[in-house]
């Protein structure tokens, strides 16, 4: 029981932020079927109360907790119905992220096909354009508005824009990796690249992999609410809205896309942006609380054993 | 001596990228194809992107410059006024950040052992994950209420007003300063377990006295903050500036870029690197005449 007590309480950051994210994973699976949560998103523009003609946007009452948007949606269905597509495109941008950057830090290290050189310049560019720039410039092209695969195309920018930066942080732990003994005797029964990659290197950084995943999904949920705000978003299609005139459309609901007309919102119906902003800062925090909680494992497990 | 040169070179390739990113063709071509019917085609072809780069070039080249809008104003007399109004912004920011960050990071180390430095230790992360557009919302909403109360008003949403600059500085202060904070902390543990550390306290040196020693040297490397600090002000300036009708440069810059007006998002983007740069080689040369060398490695 004790033992217990000393573990719970030695990794109580950990714990705490595993709970948060089981929670958040849950109401993206199981809130879409709970009782008080609206699965249409009925639009209520008005309604009529004892003769007094009231208009959307709803302020939060007993009936919506978080009140409603513009339209009569309600906020909570809204963050709960939108939930599992944003944590899908914020893991899937982190995980194609480190498909690529891991093979790109190897072979920077290994110093095949000047990738050296690449990381490293791409590392430089990124140390002085910030990544929302390039991702605004690049989703802008044509060629990925008109795309009938804007969204994967989008995920996909986002994800490589920052791919150098990971690659490099990643090169420098192989490096260090490295320059370790037992490194020799991989090389004195000639293990092939790949191999050392499998068994020599990565075991060693598997730990450290992780905190770079988890903190990046947390950086990447801030940049896709950025881009929120700017009316970039990855779930977006090209209609046509009047006669020669094209304009982007929401088609799918997701956190950020709640966040749109903050500059309006904000001086008056403030509800409609604050809960998402809200609960895109738990969701923040609660992958910063892990990566936390992981930083900290290493230093409590120094045995042999 | 050898940062300060790579980065010399480095820097004009920054440019040239950037601009080169920037010129990527965005050329729409509608068609009619019936009484109501449009289509839209995008070319995107290596000629195009040529005479976008050649148009660019001869712009500059016939101008002298930047060159002029329809009225005849010069670019670069607009181009001031906005950036004046960020570089206020800015300059709170990042001042903010790097002495109350390092001054404070200084502060908890002398304090780690207490439970106030290990309260901060615990928390410091916390802090630094709250977004700062949601800092900025609470502020905003926060404020509205307290009007409503009867808290003096002013004006929330302006860029003339000599306040103006203070709640999008305040916003984007914090995750900088708490990262300071937590370099500077990490540094000075790291310098604390220096050997001379050990002999100047057996000397009888106060501890204070001894804090200052090490934070004079572990400053080389907490400057090498500088250049990240600056980076994320950048990174959330247009943002800011965005929620908060402030209009400066930032904001400027985002919709240049979004109307695809290439001249002025270069124009407008160009002070931000310049600042970058004048930042990395303060420091260079700060760290080459000013600060104590690192003799480690000797």
């Amino acid at each position: 029981m004790r033992q217990y007590v000393i573990t719970i309480k030695r990794h109580a950051l950990l714990l705490c932020g595993l709970l948060m994210l089981t929670f958040i994973i849950g109401m993206a699976i199981f809130g879409p079927s709970l009782s008080f949560i609206d699965e249409n998103l009925e639009e209520v523009t008005h309604t009529l109360t004892d003769g007094q003609l009231e208009v959307a946007p709803f302020p939060p009452s007993r009936e919506h907790v978080m009140g409603t948007d513009r339209d009569g949606r309600d906020i909570l269905s809204l963050i709960v119905m939108g939930a599992s597509q944003t944590l899908l495109i914020v893991c899937l941008v982190t995980v194609i992220r480190y498909l690529v950057a891991i093979p790109l830090a190897y072979m920077a290290h290994k110093r095949v096909f000047g990738i050296d050189t690449l990381v490293k310049s791409l590392n430089h560019f990124l140390s002085y354009v910030p990544t929302i720039i390039i991702v605004v410039i690049l989703a802008m092209l044509p060629p990925i508005i008109v795309s009938d695969a804007r969204p994967f195309a989008l995920v996909i920018i986002i994800a490589l824009v920052e791919a150098g930066r990971a690659a490099h942080t990643m090169k420098l732990d192989f490096n260090a990796v490295a320059e370790k003994e037992f490194m020799l005797s991989g090389a004195a029964v000639g293990a092939s690249s790949l191999r050392m990659l499998k068994a020599y290197y990565l075991p060693f950084l598997y730990q450290k992999l992780i905190i770079y995943v988890v903190s990046d999904l947390g950086k990447v949920m801030f940049l896709l609410g950025q881009l929120g705000f700017i009316g970039v978003f990855v779930s977006q299609e090209l209609v046509q809205v009047e006669i020669g005139m094209f304009e982007l459309r929401n088609e799918s609901i997701t956190w950020p896309m709640l966040l749109m007309d903050t500059f309006m919102d904000l001086r008056g119906p403030v509800w409609i942006i604050f809960w998402p902003a809200c609960v895109m800062t738990v969701t923040i925090f609660t992958f910063n609380m892990i990566a936390q909680g992981l930083q900290q494992l290493p230093k409590k497990r120094d045995s042999f054993m | 001596m050898g940062r300060l040169l790579r980065n010399s070179i480095v820097f004009p390739l920054v440019i040239v990228g950037f601009v080169l990113l920037l010129l990527l063709p965005k050329n729409v071509d509608v068609q009619q194809e019936g009484a109501l019917s449009f289509s839209a085609d995008y070319p995107f072809t290596f000629d195009l992107y040529k005479r976008n780069i050649e148009q660019f070039i001869g712009h500059l080249w016939t101008e002298k410059g930047f060159g002029e809008t329809r009225s005849g104003v010069p670019l670069t007399e607009h181009g001031e006024r906005y950036l004046k109004r960020s570089m206020k912004v800015i300059v709170a920011a990042f001042g903010l950040s790097m002495v109350l960050g390092s001054l404070l990071g200084v502060w908890f180390f002398f304090l780690r052992d207490k439970w106030l430095g290990k309260l901060f230790s615990s928390l410091g992360w916390a802090l630094a994950s709250i977004p700062d557009f949601f800092l900025f919302i609470i502020c905003q909403y926060g404020l509205i209420l307290l009007m409503q109360k009867g808290f003096p008003e002013f004006n929330l949403f302006s860029s003339d007003d000599w306040y103006s600059f203070i709640i999008p500085s305040l916003a984007l202060t914090i995750y900088p300063l708490f990262h300071m904070i937590k370099m500077t902390l990490v540094t000075m543990d790291h310098e604390s377990s220096q050997e001379y550390v050990r002999t100047v306290l057996s000397k009888g040196m106060t501890r204070s006295r001894t804090t200052v020693h090490i934070f004079w040297n572990a400053l080389s490397t907490i400057l090498n903050q500088s250049h990240m600090v600056l980076l994320y002000i950048l990174s959330s300036l247009p943002i800011i500036e965005k929620l908060s009708n402030y209009n400066g440069a930032g904001y400027q810059l985002l919709e240049s870029i979004l109307d695809d007006e290439v001249i002025w998002a270069f124009m407008f983007f160009l002070p931000f690197l310049a600042m970058m740069f004048i930042v990395m080689v303060l420091v260079e040369l700060a760290r080459i005449w000013l600060l104590p060398r690192d003799v480690s490695h000797v």
